[in-house]
């Protein structure tokens, strides 16, 4: 009975399983305040609640379809800032999916969406 | 791959926290309130042994679990960045300081196996094992939260271990009074130990618990800057429930407290043998879960980081809402249409038939629930007096534990709308070609046979130790599930709700743990108010799932 439980735990362990992680977060980025223009690349800016290390995290661009293309990223001018390449882009809805790895240990997955406009 | 990664790395921060707890509070346990050193005290090798051994075997499993920790980043970088980590991951202050803080937890956990052991009484081995330890405590501040922050790094990063090293006192001293009863039990110490060193504990408990809140009020305002923040974020929540679960601890201290004080005037000391060990063995449940909670509440988002996505006390309020239960559930031609958009990044479409799917899973399990727990408070109530006339009618109410098999049953019908018996793919093919599918068949089959164990372990007049004792333990560590799984995903604001839901499941789960295992061991009438404040915290539970309503998503 002891063996059991003891696998039941391991069971309920195995349940809650997640697959979406959080800790490091955008607290502001350049998309607010301005969406790209079409067929134009443009440099964004994300600004993280945390320290980042650049070497271990990913930026996607996810175009219709969830379709995803790996941009270059780089340091910003500020703390907790990164520089995202876009690259030039038909009209349309668009997201960059983020994968940060912060200075404090924590994975971060997230997704911001934004439009390009004509 | 990367969401076991992920969870082991949310578990094995409550399993560090916990070994932290055991070798720190043991040597704090040692110094102040054992003094093996003063020979008058009438201690013998026997409790030396096993008080030494928890210390340097917490420390061993510590420096296990730091280098697990290390691995597990190195395994989830992997799965989810898709590339082997190396060389960049070697110059960070994790993969440094995981390294460092491993090699100096060896460093103690060598010294206190090979010296302290062989010196138990003497005086210079307690007070340099707690100098080898100062390195490791301190090393372990480049590992928390502030560590990533731009403001105020040094005092978080301070403070953040101060918050550690006096939990780690509480806690680990609670662990060593576990270890003292179990010793007392065996007959292997003198009976008077267990009131003079309960006794002892007692006001530098309070000193303890004081160093608690002193260091962490300060890390929480920090944090969180509006009472909006505390309410609305998943940080604040989680932070709720740690004062809630320290709330919790502290009435089970206080009981024991209650019941030295009463030997200390009258000599009595019945409720020192007969409740104390049991009230600690339970609060002991509480604390184990505390620590989980903290280690999963370094997972979570600042609330001062995320003022636009913090939810409104009426929207968490909402989440509670009474309203009548979904009775009529979406077709599965509806909710299979809806998926496709549902799970897109660009050009999402949230499914109106996913959500009603959820709802009426999780309102129909309330309705199990709440049924099955009233049966259970009734078979409790009847008993009393008034109730004697109508006793024999009532006697159905035992079987209240076949609610569970039914439960499992319905779960295992409704899960997964895509597979079968509803859906089009086939049974093993759907269940080991899909994880999450693989995890609803686990709950499933783990509801259905909880309420087998549980009838079988109340039914049945030989019922073992293990049988009985299965369904507290499985309950305390569902709960302690419910409290760890709590992480933010693509809609921050809407997993909060959703999670707000399931920590107070949690809660109210570890309730139900402790009400029962306090049943099985205490004398009445305490036995009967334990079980039936079980039951009612699973009617709790039931009436939380019975008004759930998902946000569309």
């Amino acid at each position: 009975m002891k063996r059991i439980v003891e696998i039941m735990c391991l069971m309920l362990s195995l349940i809650y399983a997640s697959n979406l992680y959080a800790h490091a977060v955008v607290t502001d980025h350049s998309l607010k305040i301005a969406q790209p223009k079409a067929n134009q690349a443009k440099k964004i800016e994300l600004t993280f609640n945390s320290k980042i290390e650049l070497g271990l995290s990913q930026v996607f661009l996810v175009s219709k379809g969830d379709v995803h293309t790996l941009l270059p990223i780089g340091k910003g001018d500020k703390q907790g800032n990164v520089r995202v390449d876009l690259p030039p882009l038909p009209p349309g809805e668009y997201a960059l999916r983020y994968k940060i790895f912060a200075a404090d240990g924590h994975l971060t997955e997230d997704v911001i969406h934004f439009s390009v406009t004509p | 791959m990367a969401g076991i990664a992920d969870f082991l790395d949310s578990l094995i921060g409550g399993l560090d926290l916990i070994c932290f707890c055991l070798a720190i509070g043991g040597l704090f346990w040692g110094v102040l309130i054992l003094r093996p050193w003063h020979q008058e005290n009438g201690y013998n090798n026997e409790l030396l042994d096993k008080t030494i051994a928890l210390i340097y075997k917490g420390a061993f499993w510590l420096a296990a679990a730091q280098l697990f920790k290390v691995i597990l980043k190195i395994w989830l970088m992997t799965a989810l960045l898709d590339k082997w980590p190396f060389p960049e991951f070697a110059g960070t202050t994790q993969f440094i300081g995981g390294i460092i803080r491993t090699l100096l937890t060896l460093v103690l956990a060598g010294y206190c196996y090979l010296y302290l052991r062989n010196h138990p009484y003497s005086k210079g081995h307690w007070r340099t094992a707690n100098v080898v330890a100062i390195p490791m405590i301190v090393s372990g501040a480049w590992l928390v939260h502030g560590a990533g922050r731009f403001e105020n790094q040094f005092f978080l990063m301070t403070f953040t271990a101060l918050h550690q090293v006096a939990a780690a006192i509480w806690i680990g001293s609670i662990f060593q009074l576990v270890n003292l009863w179990i010793l007392r039990s065996e007959q292997k110490i003198p009976h008077t130990l267990w009131p003079q060193l309960l006794r002892k504990f007692s006001p530098y408990g309070m000193v303890a618990v004081a160093a608690i809140l002193a260091s962490g009020l300060p890390i929480a305002l920090q944090y969180i800057d509006t009472w909006n923040g505390l309410v609305g974020t998943g940080y604040g929540n989680l932070l709720t429930v740690k004062f809630i679960l320290l709330s919790m601890a502290l009435g089970y201290a206080w009981l024991n407290r209650s019941a030295v004080f009463t030997y200390g005037s009258m000599g009595n000391d019945y409720a020192l043998t007969r409740r104390v060990p049991y009230y600690i063995e339970a609060e002991t449940f509480v604390l184990v879960t505390l620590l989980f909670t903290a280690a999963s509440l370094a997972s979570q988002p600042p609330a001062i980081d995320i003022p636009s996505l913090t939810a409104t006390w009426q929207e968490v309020l909402n989440t509670f809402n009474p309203q009548v239960p979904l009775t009529q559930s979406p077709t599965h031609t509806d909710l299979l249409a809806g998926e496709a958009g549902r799970v897109a990044i660009v050009g999402q479409v949230p499914s109106v038939a996913a959500t009603e799917w959820s709802n009426y899973n999780h309102n129909i399990s309330g309705i199990f629930l709440t049924t099955m727990s009233f049966f259970a408070m009734l078979s409790y109530v009847k008993q009393l007096n008034a109730l004697k006339a109508v006793n024999k009618y009532l006697s159905f109410t035992q079987y209240w534990p076949m609610g569970f098999v039914l439960l499992g049953i319905f779960l295992f019908f409704r899960s997964d709308a895509e597979t079968w018996p509803l859906g089009p793919i086939g049974f093993w093919e759907s269940t080991f070609n899909n994880g999450e599918v693989l995890q609803h068949r686990i709950a499933t089959l783990l509801v259905f046979t909880l309420g087998v164990i549980e009838l079988r372990a109340r039914l049945s007049q030989n019922a073992s130790q293990s049988l009985i004792y299965a369904f507290p333990v499985l309950s305390a560590f569902g709960g302690l599930m419910l409290l760890t799984h709590s992480h933010i995903g693509f809609q921050p604001k809407s997993a909060f709700l959703i999670q707000v839901g399931h920590t107070a499941m949690g809660v109210f789960s570890l309730i139900l743990a402790c009400g029962r295992w306090l049943e099985l061991k205490l004398d009445s009438p305490g036995k009967e108010i334990a079980g039936f404040v079980s039951v009612a915290a699973l009617f709790i539970i039931g009436l939380i799932l019975m008004f759930y309503r998902e946000p569309l998503y």
